[in-house]
């Protein structure tokens, strides 16, 4: 019966009613599409990444005057426990020439065969020469196009795809066979880039390499790009929550707005309150009719907004991500959860004091009120 | 039974102080139809509902069956006026969404009654008023006199011992009027509720097995 009373107290002023709901659908949907636009962007951006969350950089120790990992370390960190695949990475800057455009480019030199691991190609076979996407475009480069890298002349055999990498940047890079490399440097190592067998190893191959490598005194330096990865997905959690914040004020909005039409509604309602209390009414329950009627209005809103607000993240996705594939993933049904929880939170909470106000009149001043 | 005890009530508006009762003391037997009559503003009403504990008193007491309503939590007052108290006012009180059957099951939804029984003693206190074939009109469609029979069955919807009226009849022709005051005149006699009428009007003292005078807030002559 409360509940009926309720519904036909909010339908008495409908036109005040259907406005706080769709304060509350917009509050909701403004949240909601935020925090799948927040999640879908976060997951487009973590896509780029995938591959590389199980790896581990290993840099030489700057900081204790190294410049570089001689082939004995590499030696060692190759028998390491835990190490499914260990790519030891040589690199200096060197002038690229091909006809009449020339430009300094970072050159890495590298096994040959693991490559592939790292890259993955436009074009062309790994066998040779590899050039950036953008290093491409610059010399207007094709298949078996002949170029030339600090002075010796070599052959392009493969373009690779654009892409990032924390270690490489692919898209400017050029890389060379080791041997070919060693031709034109006498370098040691710059870094070792390592695949751990698995996620949760990577704290163990640490230890490992601390243990082994930088037993007396600290060669190299070891990054986990897990931590980078973690990271970004930090940032892009804030970032959601403070757009999501942002959006957050038109909820506010929907908030007030039932706190003034619940008061309204009880200075108009003054009359029947007074007798409700007259005639065996408790406190509570003057107080819990206010409530379940914002509840109502919170319930109805915060529900159509919430499904109102995959369409809202959809449509964002599309105008700003040109994709709609993160629209309905997990973590985006939890932010509509989140927005629909805040949407019904806000209409009690706004209705609180309004409640509480009527079930404080006393029986005898809300009769004689006029 | 009802008894007050030198009952005092002021109303303080800013500074100014309104004495509305000044020592009033009385006794109601069970059984009885007592009429309050005084020019308006004699504190009629404020009498009415300390006796039906929507007030308190400032000094004095009131007693209702022998306990001390000033002892009494503000839910314990809650429940004696729900359980032991029907009220009928001037201007009915009639929940507007509501039709009259939900009207009269209202006081034993705050009981807490189950649905099908609150429904079936609603139905039947709206027979008892005559409104049996209307149950299911809202109080719109219902004429005034219709309205305060609506009231009426509201009131005895917990089987109250006591009826508390005031100016019942104000609002209605004559016809009407005689309607409603022969209603709550059977059911002091049928049923033994005690009635307390507060009213202006001297040709309802009729009614009455007592008449209580009240002037300036004092009992001027009870006989
Ligand atoms: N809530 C109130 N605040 C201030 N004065 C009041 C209040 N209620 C009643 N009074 C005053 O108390 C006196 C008695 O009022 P009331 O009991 O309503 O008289 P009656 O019902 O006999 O007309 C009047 O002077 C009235 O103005
Ligand atoms: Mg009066």
């Amino acid at each position: 019966m409360l509940i009926e009373l309720a519904l036909r107290n909010l339908a008495r002023t409908k036109v005040r009613s259907v406005l706080a709901i769709i304060g509350i659908i917009i509050g909701v949907m403004a949240i909601s599409s935020i925090g799948i636009f927040g999640e879908s962007l976060k997951a487009v951006i973590l896509e780029n990444f995938k591959d590389v969350a199980d790896e581990v950089i290993i840099t030489p120790d700057y900081t204790h005057g190294y410049t570089s990992i001689d082939a004995r370390t590499v030696k060692k960190i190759e028998n390491l426990p835990y190490a499914e695949l260990v790519i030891p990475v040589k690199s200096e800057s060197a002038l690229v020439e091909h006809k009449d455009r020339k430009t300094y480019v970072t050159v890495y030199g590298m096994d040959v065969k693991k490559t592939k691991e790292l890259f993955e190609l436009e074009k062309g076979t790994y066998k040779g020469c590899l050039m950036g996407s953008k290093v491409a475009e610059f010399f207007k480069l094709r298949l078996g196009s002949k170029i030339t890298v600090a002075g010796k002349e070599f052959r392009v055999s493969g373009i690779i795809k654009e892409g990032a990498r924390f270690d490489i940047n692919p898209n400017y890079a050029v890389i060379l066979p080791l041997r070919n490399f060693d031709r034109l440097f006498n370098k040691d190592y710059s870094m070792v880039i390592v695949k751990v067998e698995d996620i949760d190893k990577i704290e163990a191959f640490k230890e490992a390499v601390n243990k082994v490598v930088n037993r007396k005194e600290s060669k190299v330096s070891v990054f986990e790009m897990k931590i980078i990865i973690e990271r970004i997905k930090e940032v892009f959690g804030k970032m959601t929550l403070f757009l999501m914040a942002i959006a957050g004020v038109s909820l506010l909005v929907a908030g007030i707005s039932i706190l003034n039409i619940m008061l309204m509604s009880t200075i108009e309602r003054t009359k029947e309150i007074g007798l409700m209390r007259a005639i065996g009414a408790y406190r509570e329950t003057i107080l819990k009719l206010f409530l379940t009627e914002a509840l109502i209005l919170g319930l109805v809103g915060s529900f159509i907004g919430g499904a109102l607000s995959f369409l809202g993240g959809y449509s964002i996705d599309m105008l700003i991500l040109k994709t709609a594939k993160y629209v309905l993933t997990p973590s985006s049904v939890l932010y509509v959860i989140l927005g629909i929880s805040f949407g019904i939170l806000t209409a009690l909470l706004s209705a609180m004091y309004p409640a509480w106000k009527a079930s404080k009149l006393e029986p005898i001043e809300a009769l004689r009120y006029e | 039974m009802i008894e007050l005890i030198d009952v005092v009530k002021k109303y303080k508006i800013g500074i100014h102080e309104v004495i509305a009762l000044n020592g009033v003391s009385l006794k109601i037997e069970e059984g009885e139809f007592v009429a309050i009559m005084g020019p308006s503003g004699s504190g009629k009403s404020t009498l009415l509902y300390l006796i039906g504990c929507l007030d308190k008193p400032t000094s004095g007491k009131v007693l209702i069956d022998g306990m001390d309503t000033s002892k009494l939590s503000d839910r314990e007052l809650t429940e004696l006026r729900r359980n032991k108290i029907g009220f009928i006012f001037q201007q009915y009180y009639l929940i507007p969404t509501l039709t009259a059957l939900e009207n009269v099951e209202l006081p034993m939804v705050f009981k807490g009654l189950p649905k099908d029984r609150r429904q079936r003693r609603a139905e039947k206190l709206l027979e008892l008023v005559g409104l049996g074939k209307k149950k299911d009109r809202k109080p719109n469609e219902l004429s005034g006199g219709e309205q305060q029979r609506v009231a009426i069955a509201r009131a005895l919807a917990n089987e109250p011992s006591i009826l508390l009226c005031d100016e019942p009849t104000g609002n209605l022709d004559t016809k009407s009027g005689r309607i409603v005051m022969d209603i709550i005149k059977r059911l002091n006699v049928e049923q033994g509720v005690t009635v307390v009428l507060v009213t202006h009007d001297p040709s309802l003292s009729d009614y009455a097995d007592r008449v209580i005078r009240i002037r300036d807030g004092r009992i001027v002559d009870a006989d």
